[in-house]
């Protein structure tokens, strides 16, 4: 599992993906998630997702949920070691933001 | 042929079946895979593909036809650095297995050479020694004529990567 302590930078897909998984999803509702928090700028495809989800799993970051027997979607939220990783997202994000009010505005 | 609307359904080996629809109803996409399509990685990713509305249409070992509807495509944006370096290291992993096959070829060939020609000639042995002859300068010229394009794979694997620094 990783160390959410460890200076991690996030891609827009993967912060946006953790936010939305703050609530079970399966992939499509995570892509029509993100763009409605982005007002469809953000608009993921399939192999972003795949690609994010897939590494997601393995840090520890996401998990799937048992797949019902009605359904063949696969859903996924997000863990404690997650909601973590897009905290420490999130301040950086501040800081990001702050620094750049102060030298550019 | 999807904007003229032709409209890819079926594929098999060298055989492409399609047919006549509203144009640009569709968008399709070749993509290749990491391992061939029936391994439990590739059907995990075309399980994910298919519930987000991606169908795949056809199948060759290690690459797939996809197929969206194009009003509500999901397919990766083909300029972004992230997306096409992906792409392109899966070309450079393809190559660099086709390249490691025609070496072992050359070497197993080239060793089945000199081991045959220790035994009396007969003209079992002289037709293995030609089929040894033949493979390996087969393999030789089809790695020269590749050559190119590894290392055209390989110039894009670089630039891609120097693309990553600036934007994802």
């Amino acid at each position: 599992m990783t160390n959410p302590e460890e200076n991690i930078v996030l891609t827009e897909a993967v912060f946006y993906t953790l936010l939305a998984l703050h609530n079970p999803l399966h992939g499509y509702g995570i892509m029509q998630e993100t763009k409605r928090m982005t007002d469809g700028r953000l608009v993921l495809s399939a192999g972003t997702l795949y690609g994010a989800i897939s590494s997601m799993l393995e840090k520890g970051w996401i998990k799937a949920l048992p797949e019902e027997e009605e359904s063949r979607r696969k859903e996924y939220v997000i863990t404690e070691t997650g909601r973590q990783v897009a905290r420490a997202e999130l301040n950086r994000l501040h800081e990001l933001v702050e620094n750049g009010i102060k030298v550019i505005n | 042929m999807a904007n003229e609307g032709w409209m890819l359904i079926h594929t098999g080996f060298r055989k492409y079946v399609f047919e006549k629809g509203t144009p640009g109803t569709y968008t399709y996409r070749l993509e290749l895979l990491e391992k061939d399509t029936h391994s439990p990685e590739s059907k995990s990713y075309l399980d994910f593909l298919k519930e987000t509305g991606i169908d795949v249409v056809g199948e060759c070992v290690n690459w797939v036809y996809l197929r969206c509807k194009t009003a509500d495509c999901k397919f990766d944006p083909g300029n972004r650095p992230l997306y096409k370096l992906t792409h392109l290291l899966k070309i450079q992993a393809f190559f660099n297995t086709i390249r490691l096959i025609f070496m072992i070829a050359i070497a197993l060939c080239i060793t089945g050479i000199f081991v045959l020609e220790h035994p009396k000639p007969t003209p079992v042995i002289d037709f293995f020694k030609g089929f040894c002859v033949g493979i390996s300068l087969a393999s030789s010229v089809l790695m020269i004529m590749l050559a190119p394009y590894f290392n055209r794979v390989n110039r894009k694997v670089k630039a891609a990567i120097k693309d990553l620094y600036t934007c994802n």
